[in-house]
């Protein structure tokens, strides 16, 4: 089933006088329960298709579907509503609330959802056992190990049940063992049905992924199935 | 459901940030306490003067040669006229049906002493033996002068608390004797505490009969005030005016010229002295309102560094969905409590701090709640007028930029 679909994407900034293309006319499909990596170096566009992809923003022009909804043309209120339902975010930086509990970091989506505060708490206990973490529950990121840090953002992200879990460098600040841990969590994530977009710039965290999207000077230069013999070749590289 | 959950979103921050909190409360505290402070002191000050001038008695207005002077040149021209004697009284007995009674008074200050004991300058007022009937003085011990002591110029005094006080330290003042300009007086009786005016104590005074002041103190004791006191309220107007009538005729004024006497009542002496401390009242409240704003700018300055320091969290909160509406609402909820806080500990510290001057001004009126309406909507106003600039930048913030904020 279609979840993702572009035709010809542009993003357009304006610096002074002078016009930036970061995305020149992407069109690209996604569908349900993939599990998809969008490569590229700095400056590529990258991070600026994962906003578009991740609601944060809207293209310049060219359509944007997402689950069947045109979001390429909607106000700030109902993206922010998109965001909440259909996207979670992981970042590299982990983004959690440094004064809230685990529990409490978990629990906001469901705020901003309207949940009642007993079903916001349920759903939280339960996306924190998902990864491994409920006995951490009443505990503030600076007593976490970054690991356990980025498995609270990744509850976080699943709580609300979105479409798209959309994680940005999600292993850039772990060091290789403890990214190895949370590439495993995505991999099972995503046998458990969940659709997952890597942004990345390590092959080795791409090649998790069953299909690669390589973005070059705004555009898509490459996108590849991985068949497993490169899944595995990519993991010893 | 949404908004409550916000709220305790507001309310983690707040209290997560005690330092920050901290500060912003006590610019609050400070901008509310001393407007608080100021405002029921001047209410009390007001309430307490209307007090005092009802002492005045009900009623009653008075005639006097002066009136209320506001000028040189009107001093000079009111000079001229013909002094007013107590043989005023029986005419206007006679001539003013509306009047239930006309007294006179005459005044005189001097040293008086008890035994080894001075008190400097003390007020005495010289009346007819019918003046605490019209006047609203209560008798607190003893008794006020006969008619018989009126009319045999007795030396009697009857004297306010501040006299007791000051000279007599604990000994029973009824009987005792007072020398005044050498001459010995009895003390017959006490009156109430009436209180004090503008910082200075209404219970300084002497009360004599006006025929032993006329006797004492001489020409003094010749120029008096009338008091007149209505049958009733009603009535008042129409017993000014036949009091008018009376004097003119008396005096010979031609009719074609003004009264050359003027006629008070309490309520036009308040009103003047209302008029005439307007100004003061209106300084005195207008400077705390400063401070307000100051308290103001601090809290918005502080919540505009909070929401620079916390982009990265407003960023986070959109991207899990929050919309400007409740960026928006957890800061203005921020700002309300801060604000709240600091209301409630201004209207404390406010009323606490109006309760000691008043007290050490030696006034003693009941507080009422115009300080806690006053604290409570000025709080509110103040958070919400400051509090929404910071909070819609925080909901405007664009989720990318917050995203990426160092």
């Amino acid at each position: 089933m279609r979840l993702i679909e572009t035709k010809d994407i542009w993003k357009t900034y304006i610096m002074g006088a002078e016009k930036v293309h970061a995305l020149r006319g992407v069109t690209l499909n996604i569908d349900r329960g993939e599990y998809v990596a969008i490569m590229g170096p700095s400056g590529s566009g990258k991070s600026t298709l994962m906003n578009l992809i991740g609601c944060l923003d809207t293209p310049t022009s060219g359509e944007y579907t997402l689950n069947g909804a045109d979001v390429g043309s909607m106000t700030d209120d109902q993206l922010a509503v998109i965001r909440n339902r259909e996207i979670g975010f992981v970042f590299q930086t982990f983004n959690l609330l440094a004064r809230a509990t685990a529990l409490h970091n978990v629990e906001l989506p469901l705020i901003y959802s309207g949940d009642p505060r007993d079903v916001r708490r349920e759903k939280a206990i339960i996306a924190l056992k998902k990864v491994d973490l409920g006995d951490r529950m009443t505990h503030q990121p600076n007593q976490l190990s970054g690991g356990q840090r980025q498995r609270v953002a990744m509850a976080r992200a699943l709580v609300n049940n979105p479409s798209i879990l959309l994680a940005d460098e999600p292993t850039g600040n772990l060091d290789s063992k403890t990214s190895q841990e949370i590439m495993a969590l995505c991999d099972r994530l995503h046998q458990q049905g969940n659709t997952i977009i890597l942004v990345t710039h390590e092959p080795d965290i791409a090649s998790h992924a069953n299909r690669v999207i390589t973005i070059l000077d705004g555009r898509i230069s490459d996108d590849s199935v991985l068949t497993s013999g490169e899944k595995t070749r990519g993991r010893v590289a | 459901m949404i908004t409550f959950a916000i709220m305790r979103e507001a309310l983690s921050a707040v209290w997560g940030n005690k330092l920050r909190s901290g500060l912003t409360v006590l610019g609050m505290v400070m901008g509310i306490t001393s407007v608080i402070a100021i405002v029921s002191t001047v209410e009390g000050m007001q309430s307490n003067m209307e007090d005092v001038f009802s002492n005045m008695g009900q009623n009653t207005f008075m005639v006097t040669r002066f009136g209320i002077v506001t000028s040189w040149s009107e001093y000079e021209k009111k000079r001229r006229r013909k002094i007013i004697t107590r043989d005023f009284i029986e005419p206007i007995k006679d001539g003013c049906d509306a009047c239930e009674d006309v007294g006179a008074e005459g005044y005189a200050n001097s040293n008086i002493k008890y035994g080894s004991k001075t008190m400097p300058r003390v007020s005495i007022e010289g009346q007819t033996s019918n003046h605490l009937a019209m006047r609203d003085v209560d008798v607190f011990r003893g008794r006020y002068f006969s008619e018989e002591e009126e009319r045999g110029s007795k030396n009697v005094v009857f004297v306010g608390q501040d006299v007791v006080e000051d000279l007599f330290e604990g000994e029973d003042p009824l009987g005792k004797t007072i020398r005044i300009r050498r001459l010995r007086y009895t003390v017959i009786g006490i009156a109430d505490k009436i209180g004090s005016l503008f910082g200075q104590s209404q219970d300084e005074f002497i009360y004599m009969p006006l025929s032993t002041l006329r006797k004492n103190f001489g020409e003094q004791g010749r120029r008096v005030n009338l008091v007149v006191k209505a049958v009733s309220r009603d009535r008042l107007e129409e017993a000014m005016d036949q009091t008018r009538v009376v004097l003119r005729s008396k005096r010979h004024v031609p009719y074609d010229e003004e009264d050359d006497f003027d006629l008070l009542t309490p309520d036009a002496i308040l009103s003047f002295i209302n008029t005439f401390t307007r100004a003061f009242r209106v300084i005195l409240v207008a400077l705390p309102f400063l401070s307000i704003v100051i308290g103001g700018i601090v809290v918005m300055n502080i919540m505009m560094v909070s929401v620079t320091e916390r982009t990265r969290e407003i960023g986070v909160r959109k991207s899990l969905g929050a919309r400007q509406s409740h960026i928006r609402s957890q800061f203005l909820y921020e700002t309300l409590t801060l604000s709240a806080v600091g209301g409630l500990f201004g209207i404390l510290f406010g009323m606490t701090l109006a309760g000691a001057i008043l007290s050490w001004m030696d006034i003693h009126t009941p507080t009422t709640m115009l300080a806690v309406y006053l604290g409570v909507g000025i709080s509110t106003t103040v958070g919400l007028f400051f509090g929404i600039y910071p909070a819609v930048k925080a909901a405007r913030l664009d989720p990318i930029k917050a995203l990426s904020f160092e």
